[in-house]
C-alpha cells in the first residue's frame, strides 16, 4: 500500500472536543510528538454546545465565599448517589479552580461579576454558586480557546478522518485505521499511545441533545478490542429540552432564576424537591416533569414549561443569549414574552470506557478521557457544570500519563496489515444484500428510548433487548449502495450504526442487570436504591465468544461516608 | 416540492420531488434525502442547533446554517435583508435550490473545502501569547470589555461571511472576515501582551485594508458578530483615529 497513507505519532488522540484537545496540549507541551483525529473539523466538535458552565470551588459569588474543593467533592458523590470513586473526584475538585484559571490565562472569556472576577451562577444539586461560565456558550468559548492554544503550538490534526478500528498487537495498542472522509482513502497510524476522547453516545436514543456525531465510536471501538465498559446504564436524560428538536436548553437558565411550570401554571417542582425545587439534580426533575405529564399536567402531553419570563430582556440578553437565539431560531418565540416548551431528553452518559486515575484502559497503549471514559467521577448521576471540568481534567491527566509511555515502535507491516484487513471488511458492504442503515438506526433509537429512557423495568427492558437483538442479526447483512469515494457520508453512517448498535446493546444489559434505583437509573419494579446489592460498578467485557460479559466492581469510597438523604 | 441539488458546481443538479412539511429544516430535509431517496447526496452536520458551524450552504442563492433555516423561511422569505449570491441555477418554481458556498473548492455535491479558510484564519495567529508574569489567579476584565470581546468570540468559524465577501473573491491573499474579526478580538483583549503588533500582521493592502464595506458579513452571520466593525476600528486604530 502507498506509503504515504502510514501516520507515525507518539502520542494519537482521537477525538477533537474538549477532552482532547486538552490531552493533545498536555501530552506536546511533555515533549511528546501529538497529533489529534477529528472525523470533524474540531470546532464542530459535541463540545461546542456545551452551555451552562464549568464548575470549581472559586468562591467568587457572594454568599460562595469559603467554598472548597471538600464541598464541591461532597456535592458531586451525593448527586453520583454514592457510585463516583471518591479518588477520582477528588482529583477532580481538587485540580478544579486551577483548570479554570489556566483556561482564562489561555484566553477563555468568562463572564465577569461586578468586581471582574470569574462570575459564577448556582446550578443543580450544588449547594453554593459554583459554576464558572461563558453567557451559555461556555463550551464554545473553551473549544475556541483550547483550538487556538493547539494551532499556536503547531500540533498536527487531521480532520475528518473517521476511525474505524483500533490496531491491537500482541495485546497492545499499536494505533488504528481511519477513513479520510473527503478522500475515501484508508490511512493506517501508528501510535505510542492512543488516547480515545470520542464523546457520548447520545444518539442511541431518540430525543437527545446531542450531535448528530455522537455515535459511540471510542467505546465501541475500545470495547471490540477487550477493553470494558462501566456503568453503562446510566445515562443522563436532561429535564429541558426544547419540544420537538430536544436542542439544549441550559440548566444556567434555573441557576438564573427560571422556573418549571406545570400547565396549571404551578411550580412543581417543590412538590418533588421541597429545597432545592428546579435546581435539584438532573435526574429529580426529569422524573418530575415525567411525572406531571403522566398526571396530566403537561402541555399535548407532551411538555412542560421552562419560564424565564420574569428575569426580562436585559438579564436574558446578558445572561442566556444563546437559550433566547436557540428560543427564536428553532421555537420562533422570545423567552422574554413567552415560556419554553421543554421536555426531557437524553444528554449525557456517565458510564464509559473504564479507565484508571490517569486514564489508562486495561489495554496497554489504549487511554481514555472525557464522556467516552468512565473514571468514575459522576455515578449514578452527573452534576451540571462537571462535565466540561472532567474532560479538561482529566484530558491533562491523561495528556500526561499518555505522553510518558513513548513511541513504542509498532512494526510498519501490522499498520499495513490492519488497513488491508479494513479495506476488505469496507468493501464487504457492497456485497451483502441487506437493507441500508436508514430504518435500522431508527428503530434503534426508539427501542432505546421507548425501553430504556427516565423509567425502566424489566418486562420492558426484556422487550427491548430483543428488538436490540434483533437489529444488531439484521446489521450482519447490512448493504450499501453508494460506491462513491469522496465524502461517502453513507459509509461512516453505517459504521457509526454499528458502533451505537453494540453500545445500545451493553446499556440494555447492564440496565436490566441492575435491580434497584440509583440516580439515572429509575425502575419502577425497583424503586429503592439497595446499597447491600448494588452499590457496586457494573463492569462489561467480551467474553471468549465475543459476548458481552457482565461482572461487577466495588466502589472506591474513602472521603464521605455513604449516607441517605433527599433534595 | 421540487428541491434542486447541486451534485459538482457548474457539472450538474438533480431534481429530487419530495412530499415533507415546509416546517422541516433544510437540514431536515437533506437527511430525508439522503436516507430515503439518495444515499449517495454528501453534505455536512454535527450540533444541528446552530453553534458548530458545520452546515453552511446556499439556499434559493441565500448563505445561511441548514439546520437554523425552516423551507417555510426560504420560500417566504419576508422584509429582512438578505444576502443573495446568484449561481445560474434556477430556483425550481415554489421550491429549493441547494448549492455549495461559493468562493471555496468543492468536494462533493454540498461539501466545500475548508483548507483555505482556516489557512487565512491561521496565519493571522488567533491565540492569546504568553504573558512573561501570568496572575495567581484569574486577570480582572471588567464586563464592558467582555461585552465588546463576545461580540467577536461568538464566531464559529462556518465560513458563510467569507462565501459571502466579494472581496474574498477579488483579493489575493485577502484574510476574509471571520478572521479579521478575530484578530480583532485579540487585540481588544486587555490579558494579551502584544497587543499592537497584532494589528499589523494584517496592516497590508491585502488585509485591513482591502475590506470595501460591503457588510455582506455581518448581514450573513448567524451569531450576529459584525466584522465590518471591527475592521473599521482597526482602521481607525492604525490612522491614530482612536486616541482619546
Amino acid at each position: 500500500m502507498n506509503a504515504k497513507y502510514i501516520h507515525k505519532h507518539d502520542v494519537l488522540i482521537v477525538g477533537g472536543g474538549l477532552a482532547g484537545l486538552r490531552a493533545a496540549l498536555e501530552a506536546y507541551d511533555s515533549g511528546a510528538d501529538t497529533a489529534v483525529v477529528s472525523k470533524v473539523y474540531p470546532l464542530r466538535s459535541h463540545s461546542v454546545a456545551a452551555q451552562g458552565g464549568i464548575n470549581a470551588s472559586l468562591g467568587n459569588a457572594p454568599g460562595s465565599k469559603g467554598d472548597t474543593w471538600e464541598d464541591h467533592a461532597y456535592d458531586t458523590i451525593k448527586g453520583s448517589v454514592y457510585l463516583a470513586d471518591q479518588d477520582a473526584v477528588e482529583v477532580l475538585c481538587r485540580e478544579a479552580p486551577g483548570a479554570v484559571i489556566e483556561l482564562e490565562h489561555w484566553g477563555t472569556v468568562f463572564s465577569r461579576d461586578g468586581r471582574g472576577s470569574i462570575a459564577q451562577r448556582p446550578f443543580g444539586g450544588a449547594g453554593v454558586a459554583r459554576t464558572c461560565y461563558a453567557a451559555d456558550r461556555t463550551g464554545h468559548n473553551l473549544l475556541n480557546t483550547l483550538y487556538e492554544q493547539a494551532n499556536a503550538r503547531g500540533i498536527k490534526f487531521y480532520n475528518e478522518y473517521f476511525v474505524t478500528s483500533l490496531i491491537i498487537d500482541e495485546d497492545a495498542c499499536m494505533g488504528c485505521v481511519t477513513l479520510d472522509i473527503p478522500s475515501g482513502e484508508l490511512h493506517g497510524f501508528a501510535s505510542g499511545s492512543l488516547i480515545l476522547a470520542t464523546g457520548g453516545y447520545g444518539r442511541i436514543y431518540e430525543r437527545s441533545t446531542n450531535s448528530l456525531i455522537n455515535t459511540a465510536d471510542g467505546k465501541s471501538l475500545a470495547y471490540r478490542c477487550g477493553a470494558a465498559l462501566k456503568d453503562m446504564e446510566f445515562v443522563q436524560f436532561h429535564p429541558t429540552t426544547l419540544y420537538g428538536s430536544n436542542i439544549l436548553i441550559s440548566e444556567g437558565a434555573r441557576g438564573e432564576g427560571g422556573h418549571l411550570l406545570n400547565a396549571r401554571g404551578e411550580q412543581f417542582m417543590s412538590k418533588y424537591a421541597p429545597q432545592a425545587r428546579d435546581l435539584a439534580p438532573r435526574d429529580i426533575v426529569a422524573r418530575s416533569i415525567i411525572r406531571e405529564i403522566e398526571a396530566g399536567l403537561g402541555f399535548k402531553n407532551e411538555y412542560v414549561h421552562l419560564d424565564l419570563r420574569h428575569l426580562g430582556a436585559e438579564k436574558i440578553n446578558d445572561r442566556l443569549p444563546g437559550i433566547k437565539q436557540i428560543a427564536e431560531d428553532f421555537a420562533n418565540l422570545d423567552p422574554a414574552v413567552d415560556p419554553i416548551p421543554v421536555q426531557p431528553g437524553q444528554h449525557y452518559s456517565m458510564g464509559g470506557i473504564e479507565v484508571d486515575i490517569g486514564g489508562a484502559t486495561n489495554i496497554s497503549g489504549l487511554f481514555a478521557a472525557g464522556e467516552c471514559a468512565c473514571v468514575s467521577t459522576h455515578g449514578a448521576n452527573r452534576l451540571g457544570g462537571n462535565s466540561l471540568l472532567e474532560a479538561i481534567v482529566y484530558g491533562k491527566m491523561v495528556g500526561k500519563k499518555a505522553a510518558g509511555m513513548g513511541y513504542n515502535s509498532a512494526r510498519i507491516s501490522v499498520i499495513e496489515d490492519a488497513v488491508n484487513r479494513e479495506s476488505k471488511k469496507l468493501e464487504s458492504f457492497y456485497s451483502r444484500p441487506g437493507e441500508d442503515f436508514a430504518a435500522l438506526t431508527n428503530e434503534m433509537r426508539k427501542a432505546m428510548f421507548e425501553k430504556f429512557s427516565i423509567f425502566r423495568n424489566e418486562e420492558s427492558m426484556a422487550e427491548g433487548i430483543r428488538s436490540l437483538v434483533g437489529l444488531r442479526e439484521r446489521y450482519e447483512n447490512i448493504g450499501l449502495k453508494n460506491r462513491a469515494k469522496k465524502f461517502n457520508q453513507a459509509l461512516v453512517m453505517t459504521l457509526e450504526l454499528g458502533y451505537m448498535l453494540e453500545t445500545a446493546e451493553i446499556v440494555a444489559l447492564s440496565a436490566i442487570k441492575r435491580k434497584e434505583s440509583r440516580g439515572s437509573h429509575y425502575r419502577t419494579d425497583f424503586p429503592d436504591r439497595d446499597d447491600d446489592k448494588y452499590l457496586k460498578h457494573t463492569i462489561v467485557k467480551k467474553d471468549q465468544e465475543g459476548r458481552p460479559l457482565i461482572s461487577f466492581s466495588p466502589v472506591r469510597l474513602g472521603l464521605f461516608p455513604v449516607k441517605e438523604g433527599g433534595y | 416540492m421540487i428541491v434542486r441539488i447541486s451534485r459538482g458546481r457548474g457539472e450538474r443538479y438533480d431534481d429530487f420531488d419530495v412530499n415533507i412539511t415546509a416546517e422541516m429544516t433544510v437540514l431536515d430535509l437533506l437527511f430525508h434525502i439522503i436516507e430515503n431517496i439518495d444515499q449517495t447526496l454528501a453534505f455536512r452536520y454535527s450540533c444541528r442547533g446552530a453553534v458548530c458551524g458545520s452546515c453552511a450552504l446556499l439556499a434559493n442563492h441565500v448563505p445561511l446554517l441548514a439546520c437554523r433555516t425552516t423551507l417555510a423561511k426560504i420560500l417566504n422569505p419576508g422584509g429582512s435583508p438578505r444576502v443573495s449570491l446568484p449561481s445560474g441555477a434556477e430556483i425550481p418554481a415554489g421550491g429549493i435550490l441547494l448549492e455549495p458556498i461559493p468562493r471555496l473548492p468543492v468536494i462533493r455535491d454540498l461539501v466545500v473545502d475548508w483548507e483555505p479558510f482556516f489557512e487565512q484564519y491561521l496565519k493571522l495567529e488567533p491565540a492569546l501569547k504568553e504573558e512573561k508574569n501570568l496572575p495567581d489567579k484569574e486577570h480582572l476584565i471588567g464586563k464592558d470589555e467582555v461585552r465588546e470581546l463576545e461580540r467577536y468570540t461568538n464566531c464559529i468559524l462556518c465560513a458563510l461571511c467569507w462565501s459571502a465577501c466579494p472581496v474574498v473573491g477579488e483579493v489575493e491573499g485577502y484574510p476574509g472576515p471571520a478572521a479579521l474579526a478575530k484578530l480583532y478580538r485579540f487585540f481588544l483583549d486587555s490579558r494579551e501582551p502584544g497587543r499592537a503588533e497584532r494589528m499589523l500582521l494584517a496592516d497590508t493592502d491585502s488585509g485591513w485594508w482591502a475590506c470595501d464595506f460591503y457588510t455582506n458579513c455581518r448581514k450573513v452571520c448567524p451569531r450576529g458578530v459584525p466584522p465590518n466593525i471591527a475592521i473599521g476600528k482597526a482602521r481607525k486604530h492604525l490612522k491614530g483615529e482612536d486616541q482619546e
